[in-house]
């Protein structure tokens, strides 16, 4: 069966440096351009194109790749990502109205909040593996949620309201509606987000990940730190998510905590699931097709729920490795090869 | 002769009720052969799980170098220089076979996550280095050729060997084979012998496990007999063979005799 995941691997490989330097250009400029596309076929029919590129597509975008690196590269099953997209808002949302500090101030903090709380999330779980990891990390997914709830001085059930807009930089103003600047905005962060996988990947902590989700104990044997190595991925993964909470909430300038229930974390388990678990390019496009599909069939109402999960059922049935699944060719034997 | 490496002392593992092995000492000198034989069930790889830090000894002790092995970490002890092989192949399956290699190599590796992120010189350096090595590690072992090839997608005698070459990455000054004839015919047997022999000329001692009596009295420079739990052998391969209780252990005592 023709695996595009292949071919496009192939080409990269087959390239040399300006060309895969044009292709990397190609994409990005294909990405940009998408918000100027509104006119087109992809309209959005309800909810307004430009917003609906930037949550929940480039949102989901963002936390895919992040809960990518614990699922995909490391193999830990993360059912509570949604915790540290919680984390991020909250700190945007509580610094933002109470103290004078911008976005792009609160972001490093959202972060360093999102990544204490995978830290202090990660040292007790992941002492655990496989079924029971993923029992405790739902349960931490909901104690965020439900602490939010509860305490009032962060706004209990009503959420915090008059979250401030990023400041202005270099005449561009971050109005409300402004959906274009957000989007490329994020598309920043994204691409940020993927180089940084990207190097991580094919280095020591990228090969020590690998082996962990393939066999811990012959990691372990092998001298790899396996603990060292699942904390770093859920730290880094929280990091990513905490960020796009940071940028969620600095955009919908209104956060509750019923934006940050259990079916989010499973949302984005399914754009990593769906788009390919452990490739980049897979769950990119995962993300961008779970977030934007429900939009777009937005037309036939209610029945577009029940749409979107047939979608998904075939897609799994037909590719159970996903869009584009991770890694499996192999370079061409040499010939001297014997059998 | 030259000083030991290895001691187990009076190391006993129980499982519960079950007494995998019962009060073993036996010691492994530097540069050594030492085969470690017994019937199934005897305990071998109970040995290999105890020195490597898999279970901890329930009494007694192991020293590695003069240290004890006793509640250290397991990838620690494989970064102090023991390095083992699996009885059932456990390569990284997805990872091609040089990917397995380097990723033994990590161990010694200075450059962490931090100067992988920002590509520091020290990095890449590192990443250089351990790729060649890893490289001449497969060559050593003499599978060089498949270096490109997914781990799975191996013939079963180049999985045995990358297992060899995998352990040898994390650059053990002990080195245990667990089973590695396995499944072979008497050719591979023979090229195996000799790829052990060359390991031990290179500077390693070798802890080997195998049932193949050929291979193991071929190869060893020392034999070490358990059943049930117990050391009733620990001699010269040709003295071994004819030991009166390991026959009884492999082949049984006869009826009036007992």
């Amino acid at each position: 069966m023709f695996n595009l995941r292949d071919w496009g691997a192939g080409v990269w490989e087959r390239s040399g440096r300006p060309v895969r330097v044009l292709i990397a250009l190609g994409a990005i400029a294909a990405a940009a351009s998408l918000p100027l596309l509104g006119g087109t076929f992809l309209n959005t029919p309800i909810a307004d194109y430009g917003s609906v590129l930037v949550f929940p597509v480039a949102i989901f975008v963002i936390m895919a790749l992040g809960l990518n690196i614990v699922i995909g590269k490391s193999g830990l099953l993360d059912l509570g990502y949604v915790a540290f997209f919680a984390i991020g808002a909250y700190t945007m949302g509580i610094l933002g109205t109470k103290t004078g500090l911008n976005s792009w101030e609160i972001l490093p903090i959202g972060i360093a909040m999102a990544m204490f709380a995978g830290l202090i999330l990660g040292v007790p779980a992941l002492r655990l593996r496989g079924d029971y990891l993923a029992i405790i990390t739902l349960g931490f997914g909901e104690i965020v949620r439900i602490t939010a709830l509860n305490l009032n001085s962060i706004g209990g059930a009503n959420g915090i309201v008059g979250i401030p807009t990023p400041p202005t930089i270099f005449g561009l103003e971050y109005t409300f509606d402004n959906h274009r600047l957000y989007f490329w905005t994020f598309l920043i962060i994204i691409l940020l987000t993927i180089w940084m996988i990207r190097r991580l990947s094919v280095r020591r902590a990228g090969r020590a990940w690998e082996s962990i989700r393939q066999d811990e104990d012959a990691a372990e044997l092998m001298g790899v730190p396996t603990f060292r190595y699942k904390i770093w991925a859920f730290v880094l993964g929280a990091s990513v998510g905490g960020a796009a909470g940071v940028l969620y909430a600095s955009k919908t300038l209104f956060i509750s905590p019923d934006n940050f229930t259990l079916q989010v974390s499973i949302l984005i388990l399914a754009c990593v699931v769906f788009g390919g678990m452990g490739n980049i390019w897979g769950v990119v496009l995962g993300a961008i097709i779970l977030g934007y599909l429900p939009d777009r069939i937005r037309f036939i109402s209610d029945a577009r729920l029940l749409v979107f999960g047939a979608v998904l059922v075939l897609m799994m049935n037909l590719r159970p490795d996903g869009l584009l699944p991770r890694k499996k060719r192999e370079k061409a034997l040499p010939e001297k090869g014997q059998s | 002769m030259s000083e030991s490496i290895l001691k187990l002392q009076n190391a006993t593992m129980q499982f519960g009720g079950v007494v995998a092995l019962n009060d073993v000492s036996f010691e492994i000198k530097k540069q050594e052969i030492l085969g470690l034989i017994g019937p199934n069930g005897a305990g071998k790889t109970t040995v290999f799980n105890v020195i490597t830090g898999v279970y901890q000894v329930t009494k007694g002790d192991i020293t590695f170098e003069g240290k004890s092995l006793k509640g250290r970490k397991r990838y620690k002890i494989t970064r102090g220089g023991v390095a083992r092989t699996f009885q059932n192949i456990r390569l990284w399956g997805d990872m091609t076979a040089l990917e397995n290699v380097i990723t033994a190599t990590d161990t010694h590796k200075r450059s962490g996550l931090i100067s992988g992120l920002f590509g520091l010189p020290i990095s890449r350096r590192e990443e250089k280095r351990d790729k060649a090595r890893a490289q001449e590690l497969l060559d050593f072992i003499g599978i060089g050729e498949y270096a490109d090839r997914l781990a799975k997608n191996l013939p079963y005698g180049v999985q045995r060997r990358l297992e060899i070459a995998r352990a040898l990455g994390t650059e053990p000054k002990l080195l245990l084979l667990d089973e590695p004839a396995a499944g072979f015919n008497p050719a591979e047997k023979v090229e195996l012998a000799k790829t052990i022999r060359k390991i031990r000329d290179a500077g390693y001692t070798v802890l080997l496990i195998e049932h193949d009596m050929s291979l193991v009295m071929g190869v060893s420079d020392r034999v070490v007999v358990i059943d049930f739990g117990q050391k009733i052998a620990d001699d010269l391969p040709a003295k071994v063979q004819n030991d009166k209780r390991v026959i009884e252990a492999y082949l049984g005592v006869p009826e009036d005799a007992s």
